[in-house]
């Protein structure tokens, strides 16, 4: 009892932590800065996504609404835009494990000297939590404020539910936030030492599998759900099982790519290396041989967009053509437009995810860059080129995402073949779907190569000065 | 440095006589001062006295007389409670730099640029024995020997240092006293 | 290509350099020699770092002149700059000149590669110089798994292998013990004496600085007192 009390009395309280937090952020790295401002981004976004899942979600029945070309006025239709929205959700998160990044060996230095300090476990804890917990309060109330704005414009009295979805997304978001943060933290907290010099899990961490057999398992329960009784039957219950169903399979493939993604950098980084007859081939390589887990991280999200994507482009082909046959059968319900607007509405969505998941690569190339610095300016005073490190950071993203973005590829062709195959009694080729892979492989070349003016600055001599 | 026990030290391991004596601590002790054979040959006989060794005998194998000497019982426990003996750790530094640096701002001179003299003489002698230690052949015991006095070198060098960026408050301590 | 003894392949006059509004040189001079063994001594911040950096091409002076073998360094195109530090100059600093995930091995090779030669060939040379700075048996390590003397004497080897004119040192022995810093320099003296490169080396230690020819030593940006030519 009177133990807890002075060491409430020692460390300062909440209060404390707090002005530590600030002060700390305060007198941080610019980087730092770019953390908290892209980390207000990304919950912003993802405030934003829920807050529309969470006023779409209690509707029931028939209502008229002025966006989405019709789609929200019927609940069939409607839970397919709820769906869409909850797989827009994994990109964002992406971006904001990204943004998380930013800066991070510095800040978990930071914390890990102000355990050596002598601050007790917990309050590193909150300041960490405190810090992510803030940038995303301050994101989730921009959204907030926003949505609720633009939702009274279009609907006078929203329901009382849709009132307590809203509050419970604002607050979620900054929760989640805090709660991740806090437990990215669980190594510096456990081993400040071992964060000041910076050891390395060889694999993939433990929370990483039981969140994949979690998943795995979910999976299988839909499955069998779908075969032995019909759960979508029972109306709230189906209309939380769908969406979640699909969203858990979604987070599935991409813990599979991740696996894959990381098995095959190790090996392909241990061939190359040991073969490389140039230097950008080698020390691209070797990068990978030594962290093949960086690269899977970091391209968990395009593999899952790229089938995603690739799927799609198939599935909305076989459905045009058969959408032109049925018209001119002239056994329509509706107009051609409202079925062809969901499509349209769906390949945004995709179109958005991409970006997100693109500008999350991007994101992730100059952190990788910007925590190197000292070695590559020393590597220029060398006389290494620029050209040749330059080539090297683009190399370290293309070798690992080739056979990677191949894989998603012909597996989403392959969905949009078979889904072609269901509706249409001849043979549907998705000629635009390989088109996909090729398009977001340019991508994430070019998001890689935003880097480059970065590694110039980076090259600076004047980064020799800092150890 | 006590002599005597040296050449107690090198009659350890046997019969001996002076000039063989004085080139065998020539060659352990490569950075020390040579003995002067005069020296070997005053301290024998004053170990000789003192009942610390004793005249083996006297042998002139075409050449001149060598008188050899052996070390006695006395001699090998006085050997070994000196070796056994720590050294004082220097109570009294003679430090004939520090004095010239206060004696020439009392008369005057010009005790930076002295400074400065003496760190570019001990640079050089740095130099010198950097050189013999570093020479292809070179044994442990000569880079040993070199070793301690390029620390101690190197001790002197760290105080003119300090000591030539503090000049100005020193004039004005050495004046107003 | 080589000049004769005494001729200056390298010297600069009334250097300055600021970083922000502290000035590192306020006019400094300097001359080395060809094969010659130069230290520069001096406390820290008396700008050491900032007169190797601007002689070795890493920065440009904001007044005076650099030159190298007949040319401006300080006016050379970067390109330029990159090709020479490469082919005529070799690096080494206190730590981090080492790329963590290469071998050693390709670490001493990668200059080689960068010039053209095989893989092969960059490799089996690469050997030859670790085996001259007694660190053969480590080849296959990477720089994290090396004690500081051994990744120093990789690092002098990744200096020397293209066979540089000057070697730039800058305190190359700041992180070591006694005993690893009288390896590394024993190893950088005898092979830069062997095959006549100069080095320009940056020290706070005297120990360290007596291994060269001549020191000088640097305060407040200038150089302010030449040694005695050994």
């Amino acid at each position: 009892m009177s133990d807890a009390k002075t060491t409430r009395a020692r460390t300062g309280g909440p209060a404390g932590d707090v002005r530590l937090a600030w002060l700390l952020t305060k007198g941080s790295d610019r980087r730092e800065w770019w953390r908290v401002g892209l980390t207000v981004v990304g919950a912003a976004g993802a405030a934003g996504l829920g807050l529309v899942i969470a006023v779409l979600v209690p509707m029931d029945g028939q209502y008229h609404i002025g966006v989405g070309g019709g789609l929200l006025d019927q609940p069939g239709t409607r839970d397919g835009v709820v769906v869409a929205l909850t797989l827009l959700l994994v990109p964002v998160f992406g971006f904001l494990g990204q943004c998380a990044r930013i800066g991070a060996v510095h800040r978990d230095r930071r914390l890990a000297a102000l355990r050596l300090a002598g601050a007790a476990p917990p309050q590193v804890r909150r300041i960490a939590g405190l810090e992510t917990g803030l940038a995303c309060l301050a994101g989730s109330v921009l959204a907030t404020v926003v949505s609720v704005a633009v939702l009274l414009r279009m609907w006078h009295h929203p329901a009382p539910l849709a009132w307590a979805g809203i509050v419970t997304v604002a607050l979620l978001v900054p929760a989640a936030g805090a709660a991740v943060s806090t437990l990215s933290l669980r190594r510096v907290v456990a081993s400040p030492l071992g964060v000041v010099r910076r050891t390395r899990p060889a694999g993939p961490g433990r929370l990483f599998l039981v969140a994949t057999v979690l998943l795995g398992v979910s999976a299988l329960f839909v499955t069998a759900a779908a075969f032995v009784g019909d759960p979508f039957s029972l109306p709230l219950f189906g209309l939380a099982v769908g969406p979640l169903a699909v969203f858990a399979l979604c987070l599935l493939v991409s813990a599979v790519a991740v696996w894959l993604t990381g098995w095959w950098s190790g090996r392909l980084g241990e061939a190359l290396a040991s073969r490389a007859g140039s230097a950008a081939v080698l020390i691209a390589a070797e990068r990978l041989r030594a962290d093949p887990w960086a690269a899977a991280r970091t391209h968990a999200a395009v593999l899952l967009v790229t089938v995603v994507g690739t799927g799609f482009v198939g599935v909305r082909q076989a459905l045009l053509a058969d959408l032109a046959t049925l018209h001119r059968e002239h056994s329509l319900a509706m107009d051609v437009s409202y079925y062809s607007s969901g499509l349209h509405l769906t390949g945004a969505a995709i179109g958005v995810a991409l970006t997100i998941v693109i500008a999350a690569l991007a994101v992730g190339t100059a952190e990788s860059v910007a925590t190197r610095r000292r070695g590559l300016a020393a590597q220029t005073a060398a006389g290494v080129p620029r050209a040749v490190l330059g080539r090297a950071l683009l190399l370290e993203t293309a070798l690992p995402l080739l056979p990677a973005v191949a894989v998603a590829g012909v597996g989403g062709t392959g969905i949009g073949v078979w889904y072609a195959s269901l509706t249409a009694d001849h043979l549907v080729v998705p000629y635009a779907a390989p088109l996909v892979p090729l398009a977001v492989y340019a991508c994430c070349l070019l998001a890689a190569a935003t880097s480059l003016p970065l590694l110039r600055r980076t090259l600076h001599p004047a980064e020799l000065r800092y150890a | 440095m006590s002599t005597r026990h040296i050449l107690l030290g090198l009659l350890a391991a046997g019969p001996s006589h002076g000039y063989d004596l004085k080139r065998r601590h020539d060659e352990r002790f490569p950075q020390a001062r040579p003995l002067a054979y005069g020296q070997v040959y005053t301290t024998l006989q004053r170990l000789v006295r003192d009942g610390l060794a004793r005249i083996e005998g006297t042998e002139s194998e075409g050449g001149p007389e060598r008188t050899t000497y052996r070390a006695t019982e006395d001699g090998s426990r006085e050997l070994a409670r000196w070796a056994r003996e720590i050294a004082p750790p220097a109570p009294f530094v003679t430090n004939e730099i520090f004095a010239k640096v206060v004696v020439s701002i009392l008369s005057g001179g010009d005790a930076g640029a002295y400074l400065r003299a003496q760190r570019e003489a001990h640079m050089e002698r740095m130099r010198e024995l950097t050189a013999v230690k570093t020479a292809k052949g070179a044994d442990l015991a000569t880079v040993l020997s070199a070793d301690y006095a390029l620390n101690h070198l190197d001790a002197d060098l760290r105080w003119m240092t300090t000591t030539a960026a503090r000049l100005t408050t020193l004039t004005a301590e050495v004046d107003s006293a | 290509m080589n000049n004769g003894d005494g001729k200056v392949p390298l010297a600069a006059r009334g250097l300055t350099k600021a970083h922000g509004r502290t000035e590192a040189l306020r006019g400094a001079s300097v001359e080395l020699g060809a094969g010659e063994i130069l230290a520069v001594t001096g406390a820290s911040g008396s700008g050491k770092s900032t007169l190797l950096h601007c002689l070795a091409g890493i920065v440009r002076p904001d007044a005076g002149e650099v030159t190298y073998a007949g040319e401006r360094l300080d006016r050379l195109p970067e390109r330029r700059l990159s090709e020479l530090r490469r082919s005529d100059f070799g690096v080494v600093f206190q730590f981090g000149q080492l790329i963590p995930e290469l071998t050693a091995l390709d670490n001493v090779a990668l200059p080689l590669m960068l010039a053209g030669t095989s893989r092969g060939e960059a490799r089996a040379r690469a050997g030859e110089w670790l085996e001259r700075f007694g660190v053969r048996g480590q080849g296959e390590l990477r720089p994290g798994e090396m004690s500081g003397g051994q990744a120093q004497r990789t690092a002098l080897a990744r200096a020397l292998v293209t066979g540089p004119r000057i070697v730039f040192a800058d305190e190359p022995t700041g992180a070591l013990d006694s005993l690893a810093t009288e390896q590394v320099m024993t190893s950088l003296t005898h092979t830069a004496r062997e095959t006549h490169t100069a080095v320009l080396l940056i020290t706070h230690d005297a120990q360290v600085a007596a291994y060269a020819d001549r020191d000088i030593r640097m305060t407040d940006g200038v150089v302010a007192a030449a040694g005695v030519t050994a």
